[in-house]
């Protein structure tokens, strides 16, 4: 920053680069955050803003280049340090401490000496939950500190992080600077909302560096918007100047495809090939009938509260059920389990990619032919070869990257990682429906595009999809059918070939 | 435009009652799960009283309940440090050779039948010091070479039996000759026993460890994740080190306090205590995983162990059968204690 201001920078970079082996992450990224401002970072998975956050977070030392905070040079030795220079991070994982009530996990970064743990080592206990308390209301929250953060929703544990991320720069009286990295993506819309509203008082106090997929989130919350792409800083606009087209483009390096979905209403020749009746789990769901069409993509919304995914997970067989009851292509029992699912057809990618979806450890060819050998089996036994040009064959299709089906899953990216898991279940013989999960949590704008494409070509083989959106847009965007859940009933089902809801419906439906 | 709207009810009404219908269930889930864990363990104990004073009318006499008391508490005092070290999500299987090689040393520097030095309250010193350093190398190869706590341990273990097979050597067993000691832990004062008091004053400091201190509070974050302990700059080395050095320390302290017992020093004093305290821990709902779980959790478990076995005897069950009869009845108290968490999707390891 070239103009004389009075206040100095809350943050300043200059030319700041960081590289692992040949690799370059980060290259001369140069930016400045005034006190007050809300600045957007964007780029695809891979574009270098992990690590140019884990480099302001101190997790990593930056190789070349300043960084200067409140006009002070700093070198950041630990993640400790950069919390005593006033910036607190809000990580894409959460990294609260479950077991631990709400006052622990603000205070837990706090000096020794300073607050509720005295020079011994001793807490006093009064004192931390008098500190919490106070850190929680300067964000505006009126969360009680002794709750345990297990019992506290996503949005709600978003706040004691961000309480948590301006308390150590309170105490040591210096303006906070908050990095949120991707806080809304696992947020339902009207947690987000919530989110936004924190967000717009944090300015008061200091500044924020907001990191998100959601191009619309970013032009509404931030002003200004920064862009990175294979690790330079390429575009640093002011919202006002730049429109959520640009922004793709910018970020992604091509244009969007805006190819909305040729829709007809349900053909009543067809009978569906997963029909849920009365469906009731008590204290989660209630009379819930659900009809999943061939061909079509059946999108469920709902807020966290409205049970959706335990109706998703009942489907597959992963949760039980009270009464009602699943028919899966005919077959229909009292209790479904997830072997009799997956030998009926059914597929599921769980939200929970990591720990439920792959198998990280094994290489991404044998995640293929985990669940539905295929062509690589021969008896009971599988054959190497066969099962690596298989999942070449399958690399190939869905344009997995890079084309190296034997490393490990782990090192994949989000997006290709998901597209793995897809391919387990469409190496399946006898696929006839799948329940995705949040499919997109966590990809970019890029990967997500291309994941969407892949559902909607499988859906048109004549797959039955039942498909548990991130957004309401991403349900306008693909789905067929929507139904909308509230408090664990249907509260609206809508065929798109003749209906038309507008956003607002489908949100009055929800809350 | 739907964003305005969204925005405009988020500002007013809707989303506001949302959060507060939601914190005042947060409150009501917190309270009935902070009852009902400990609750069911009390049913159980109270309904293994019930039966066995049924059974048997010394069940329940003062005599009898001294006597459980005194077996309880070296499996009280041990527990302590074994609750701690799998709240980190480790675990401790050297206890029985810690209390084995603590116990010889401790004997031999005391005024016993082989003769030789009497240090008084340095043999105490010494003893536990032995102990300190077999946990800190626990603690410390655990810690810095990272290698799973069970294999470490498991190590440790032999270890401790051979230090205490080394120091009784070839020589006679090493008799209790101070008419002080003799008989110390199982003395009334106060209407309970010596050892049964000591173990209170380590269950208590455990408490306050746990409760009040930095140790205590980043041995639970350790248990729930050490990847945000160490990148919030949390002290997660020394804390591992120290809860290993604690864990043995109470361990030496137990093996010491068998051997008075016994009245004689032998490198087996600490047999068959660790098929006690894990199980106890464990029953009492202490998280194999670590970071959720307690010390009166685990005072419940041992109790409810040691009455079992009391209960067992007196109701005159055949010793031949009494192991089996234990073991049988263990494995289900442990899938009675793991049926809350039962889940279809659950994995055990």
């Amino acid at each position: 920053m070239s103009d004389v201001t009075t206040t100095p920078a809350v943050l300043h970079l200059n030319n700041v680069s960081k590289s692992f082996g040949s690799n370059r992450a980060v290259r001369g990224v140069s930016l400045s955050i005034q006190p007050g401002e809300v600045i957007g970072l964007i780029g695809e998975n891979g574009a270098g803003k992990s690590t140019l956050l884990k480099i302001l977070s101190g997790n990593y030392r930056h190789d070349e280049g300043t960084i200067a905070v409140n006009g002070r040079e700093v070198q950041f030795r630990g993640p400790a340090d950069a919390l005593r220079a006033g910036i607190g991070v809000v990580h894409q994982e959460q990294s609260l401490f479950t077991n631990l009530t709400i006052a622990e996990n603000i205070e837990v970064n706090t000096p020794i000496g300073r607050g509720g743990v005295n020079r011994l080592g001793l807490y006093n206990w009064r004192r931390l939950y008098a500190d919490a308390a106070q850190a929680l209301d300067l964000i505006g929250s009126h969360l009680n500190p002794k709750t345990r953060v297990s019992d506290l929703s996503f949005v709600d544990r978003q706040m004691v992080e961000i309480a948590r991320a301006i308390r150590v720069s309170a105490a040591s009286h210096t303006t906070p600077l908050v990095i949120l990295d991707e806080p809304t993506a696992i947020l339902e819309r009207t947690e987000t909302a919530i989110l936004e509203r924190e967000i717009s008082k944090l300015r008061d106090i200091g500044s924020v560096i907001f990191v998100s997929h959601r191009l619309d989130e970013v032009m509404r919350i931030c002003d200004r918007v920064v862009v990175m792409r294979d690790g330079e800083l390429i575009a640093d606009r002011a919202v006002d100047d730049v429109t959520e087209e640009e922004l793709f483009r910018l970020m992604v390096g091509r244009e969007t495809h805006a190819a909305v979905r040729s829709r007809r209403s349900i053909d009543p020749a067809n009978s569906p090939v997963i029909s849920i009746h009365d469906l009731t789990r008590a204290g989660s769901y209630a009379d819930v009938s659900i009809d999943a069409y061939p061909g079509r993509i059946l999108a469920i919304l709902g807020t966290s509260g409205s049970g959706r995914e335990s109706v998703a997970r009942a489907i597959f067989g992963a949760e039980g059920f009270d009464s009602g009851s699943v028919s899966i292509a005919g077959y229909s029992g009292r209790q479904l389990s997830i072997k009799k699912a997956v030998a009926l057809g059914v597929g599921y990618v769980p939200a929970e990619r990591k720990t439920e979806g792959m198998v990280g450890e094994m290489p991404a060819d044998q995640n293929i032919t985990l669940t539905h050998p295929g062509s690589a089996a021969l008896g009971p036994f599988e054959l190497p070869r066969r099962r690596l040009s298989l999942a070449r064959a399958w690399f190939e299709k869905l344009d997995i990257r890079p084309r190296e089906p034997e490393h490990m899953l782990q090192d994949f990216s989000g997006g290709n990682q998901q597209k793995v898991v897809l391919a387990k279940w469409l190496n399946s013989s006898h696929l006839k429906a799948l329940v995705l999960d949040h499919p997109l949590r966590g990809l970019d704008p890029g990967a997500a595009e291309t994941v969407n494409a892949q559902i909607r070509s499988v859906c048109d083989e004549g797959t039955a999809i039942i498909l548990i959106p991130d957004t309401i847009d991403e349900a306008l965007d693909i789905a067929d059918d929507i139904v909308v859940m509230r408090d664990g009933r249907i509260s609206g089902v809508f065929d798109l070939g003749h209906d038309n809801p507008a956003t607002l419906d489908l949100l009055e439906r929800m809350l | 435009m739907v964003h305005k709207v969204l925005s405009e009810q988020g500002a007013g009404g809707i989303t506001t009652t949302a959060i507060r219908i939601r914190e005042s269930g947060i409150e009501r889930r917190a309270r009935f799960r902070g009852l009902a864990e400990p609750l069911s363990l009390l049913v159980a104990l109270a309904v293994l009283i019930g039966v066995f004073s049924l059974l048997n009318e010394r069940f329940l006499t003062a005599s009898n309940i001294q006597n459980v008391l005194t077996q309880s508490a070296i499996p009280l005092i041990v527990a302590v440090g074994a609750t701690l070290v799998i709240l980190l999500g480790s675990i401790d299987l050297s206890v029985e050779g810690v209390m084995g090689a603590t116990g010889m040393t401790w004997i031999l520097l005391s005024n016993n039948s082989r003769g030789g030095a009497d240090l008084g309250p340095w043999a105490w010193v010494i003893a536990l010091g032995v102990a300190l350093l077999l946990g800190v190398a626990s603690g410390l190869i655990f810690t810095a070479l990272k290698v799973p706590s069970f294999i470490v341990t498991l190590g440790m273990w032999y270890v401790g039996l051979g230090i205490a097979t080394m120091l009784y050597g070839t020589d006679l067993l090493p008799r209790l000759e101070d008419e002080g000691l003799k008989g110390w832990t199982s003395r009334i004062s106060l209407g309970l026993p010596n050892s049964f008091w000591v173990a209170l004053l380590v269950i208590g400091l455990g408490i306050l460890v746990l409760r009040n201190t930095r140790i205590g509070r980043v041995t639970l974050a350790i248990g729930n994740s050490e990847t945000i302990v160490r990148s919030a700059g949390l002290p997660a080395f020394p804390v591992k080190v120290a809860v290993f050095a604690i864990a043995a320390v109470l361990s030496g302290l137990g093996g010491i306090l068998a051997t008075v017992q016994l009245d004689i020093g032998s490198p087996t004093v600490g047999s068959g205590v660790l098929f006690i305290v894990i199980p106890a821990v464990v029953i009492g709902g202490t998280h194999l995983g670590g970071g959720k779980g307690g010390i009166l959790r685990t005072v419940l478990g041992v109790f409810l162990l040691t009455i079992l076995n009391n209960g067992l005897i007196l109701s005159g069950v055949e010793s031949s059968y009494q192991s089996a009869v234990t073991g049988a009845i263990l494995v289900a108290a442990i899938v009675f204690a793991a049926w809350s968490q039962r889940d279809r999707l659950r994995v055990a390891k």
